[in-house]
């Protein structure tokens, strides 16, 4: 009966290897500061090559906003800086040196909105936050219209967030209450189905909590802010995760930002799965040397739906994956090649598995196919403002449509983002 | 990278595979005649598919398979191989191919095939059918639904309404059975049904509201022809139910939250 109780979504199977049960705490001796993926951001560096820096230290901000900074995972020295035309920022190395310190910020024992919005982007605290519609990290004066904080994780070997904030519940609700003060709208919290809710004070603002199953892609930011609070052009929402906001619960505590997060190594290019506790920009070769499967691999930064080849982790990313590489394999008789492939872009059709792929909460094959016709409006309408690429990497998945379908919402996200927004 | 397996071909694969019942019981009433004719119509199919292969970079499907064998079970009986293969070339290429091939026509080819025939061929005799094979029908339905190729809420409103009208003496037999059948075979078809849950309960209510004015206005007409025509006349309705579905979702969901 467990079957039919949880819910929408699917349950996608991906080898792995059993998995180590224990944690272990992990600083890679060399990261990486990058700006989240597909987002291209102008910044002025803040340290110069060779400089020790501390860990939480800001090394660089964005020229147009530098309030907002990136900071330092681990403390030490500055190996290179590597900017792109127009000052975009491609990365910033660093190679870790134990003297460095930690970076900490004054605290004041009553925090205003306008206070702590700038402790949270002075402290490297802003890239965490993810806003919708378009994605990317919020606008300095962005007021959202609402905050989601996933307390569920439901991709295919995602870590527990619940497991995440073990010992750390009083710090989670200073952080939920913090973030009160950054909204004039609702905090939702995404929480598993039958998990214990915590028994947060709600007097200062409207806190709401959504249960969630624990098929994919019920945990999704996405597909829950769809169903209770969908963004849209002027109402933007913003997501985080609940990790995240023990951390700023501690950071409001103590001054200094926890870098560490719960990650998860899994795939089928490894002799066994790993948990590891560590920061954003790891070394992903560092993190897996010991436990990839001998022969060629792929390291991916994220999950095996919406994972992406990366050297180091990325900012919101709690999952590594590696995969075999695969061969290049021998191009097909022009006549096979005929009959399977093409250039245009496969017709969907409709089944239960696509509607299942996206949580059964929109109309699946006339979004998609809105989607595939570039129809805009009809999209925005069924509510792409609210997703974003990983939120269909299931249904892209299912579809064995290779990353189209998630191509085809950022390409539609990006053409609305210049067309429609203000 | 790692792919899922729902594709076009899957669908279509299984698609078949859930029609099976329905095609093993009529190959065994029919023998080697029913074969034949569902190998010939597939000919047919074929040759069109590998020609707009060629011609346009059309990748053929296994949709052929399905689409040959509704148009083998319904089409009418005693046609010469020329007139099958105009009714044939005309459904499958004005049906599907021009629109770019399975999964984005509007109508199912098979359907547009047995509307040619009855009106293009309407003197020649249509095929009657048999409990036992009608009964085929149900478990081919059973299957669609549960592995998700067929629309469950369209199969099940249409199922209910018949049911209710032959129990209340409504329909005779002989039509109930050819509904049956082309329900599963022509009306289900996952691409050119409804998407929407709304849309696919008004198109299973108006494939049985067609059928029961159909059999009791329609003088002189065959079952399978009734059934046919039902399926295309609410096939071609179904753009429309998505269309009136979603504009009600839309609807409800600006009321609700100001925006979609």
């Amino acid at each position: 009966m467990t079957f039919f109780r949880s819910g929408a979504g699917l349950i996608p199977e991906f080898p792995s290897p059993h998995e180590n049960t224990d944690i272990l705490d992990v600083a890679t001796e060399e990261a990486g500061v990058q700006p989240p993926f597909g987002q291209a951001l102008h910044v002025t560096p803040l340290v110069a090559e060779g400089e020790l820096v501390a860990r939480g230290a800001a090394v660089a901000c964005l020229r147009n906003a530098p309030d907002i900074c990136l900071v330092a995972p681990i403390p030490g020295r500055v190996a290179r800086i590597s900017l792109l035309p127009g000052r975009k920022l491609s990365e910033i190395i660093l190679f870790r040196e134990e003297n460095g310190g930690i970076a900490r910020h004054a605290i004041a024992a009553s925090t205003t909105g306008a206070e702590l919005r700038r402790l949270m982007q002075t402290a490297g605290f802003w890239p965490r936050l993810r806003r919708r519609p378009f994605g990317g990290m919020p606008k300095g004066d962005e007021v959202p219209a609402a905050i989601f904080v996933m307390g569920v994780d439901t991709r295919p070997y995602a870590p527990d967030p619940q497991q995440a904030l073990e010992g750390r519940e009083a710090s989670f609700e200073r952080g939920l209450a913090a973030l009160y003060s950054v909204t004039d709208g609702p905090v939702f919290v995404c929480w598993p189905d039958g998990s214990k809710v915590p028994g947060v004070q709600t007097k200062e603002g409207d806190l709401r909590w959504i249960t969630c199953g624990p098929r994919h892609p019920q945990g999704s930011a996405g597909i829950r802010i769809h169903q209770a609070f969908p963004a849209g052009l002027d109402a933007t929402v913003w997501d985080i995760h609940a990790e995240d906001v023990a951390d700023l619960g501690e950071l409001l505590d103590t001054g200094a930002l926890p870098v560490t997060r719960l990650l998860r190594i899994a795939g089928a290019g490894l002799r066994e799965g790993l948990s590891v506790r560590t920061h954003p920009g790891a070394d992903l070769r560092q993190l897996t040397r010991r436990i990839a499967a001998p022969g060629p691999h792929v390291l991916m930064s994220g999950s095996h739906l919406d994972g992406r080849p990366a050297r180091w982790l990325g900012h919101r990313h709690r999952q590594v994956t590696v995969l075999p590489r695969d061969e290049a394999r021998p191009r097909p008789h022009w006549l096979i090649a005929a009959l399977t492939e093409t250039a245009a872009t496969r017709p969907v059709i409709p089944t239960a598995a696509l509607n299942q792929s996206l949580g059964a909460v929109l109309h699946a094959t006339p979004f998609i196919r809105a989607l595939g016709a570039g129809d805009d409006e009809l999209a925005m309408d069924l509510g792409l403002l609210s997703l974003l690429e990983e939120d269909v990497a299931l249904a892209d998945y299912a579809l064995g449509a290779d990353g189209g379908i998630m191509q085809q919402v950022r390409a539609m996200l990006d053409r609305i983002r210049v067309e429609y927004a203000p | 990278m790692t792919r899922g397996l729902w594709t076009r071909e899957t669908v279509a694969t299984l698609t078949l595979a859930s029609l099976l019942p329905l095609a093993v019981f009529w190959i065994w009433l029919g023998g080697g005649q029913a074969l034949s004719r569902w190998a010939f119509t597939l000919l047919v199919i074929a040759i069109w598919h590998l020609v707009f292969m060629l011609v346009r970079a059309q990748p053929p499907s296994l949709s052929a398979l399905v689409t040959a064998l509704a148009i083998a079970m319904l089409s009418p009986e005693e046609l010469g191989l020329f007139q099958l293969t105009l009714g044939i070339t005309f459904g499958v290429v004005m049906g599907e191919l021009v629109f770019g091939g399975w999964g984005r026509n509007v109508v199912s080819p098979a359907t547009v095939t047995l509307a040619f025939f009855g009106f293009g061929f309407p003197a020649a005799p249509w095929p009657v059918f048999d409990a036992p094979l009608a009964w085929a029908a149900i478990p081919a339905g059973l299957l669609g639904m549960m592995i998700g190729v067929m629309p469950a809420a369209l199969l099940i409103v249409a199922a209910s309404l018949g049911a209710l009208a032959a129990g209340l003496g409504l329909v005779s037999n002989p039509v109930l059975y050819a509904a049956g059948i082309a329900l599963v075979l022509l009306v289900a078809d996952p691409v050119t049904s409804s998407s929407t849950l709304l849309g696919r309960c008004l198109q299973g209510a108006l494939y049985a509201a067609l059928l029961l004015l159909f059999a009791s206005a329609w003088s002189g007409a065959a079952p399978p022809q009734i059934a046919v025509a039902a399926a295309l006349l609410s096939s071609l309705a179904a753009p429309l139910f998505d269309d009136i579905a979603l504009s009600l979702w839309v609807h409800r969901r600006r009321r609700r939250h100001g925006r979609t």
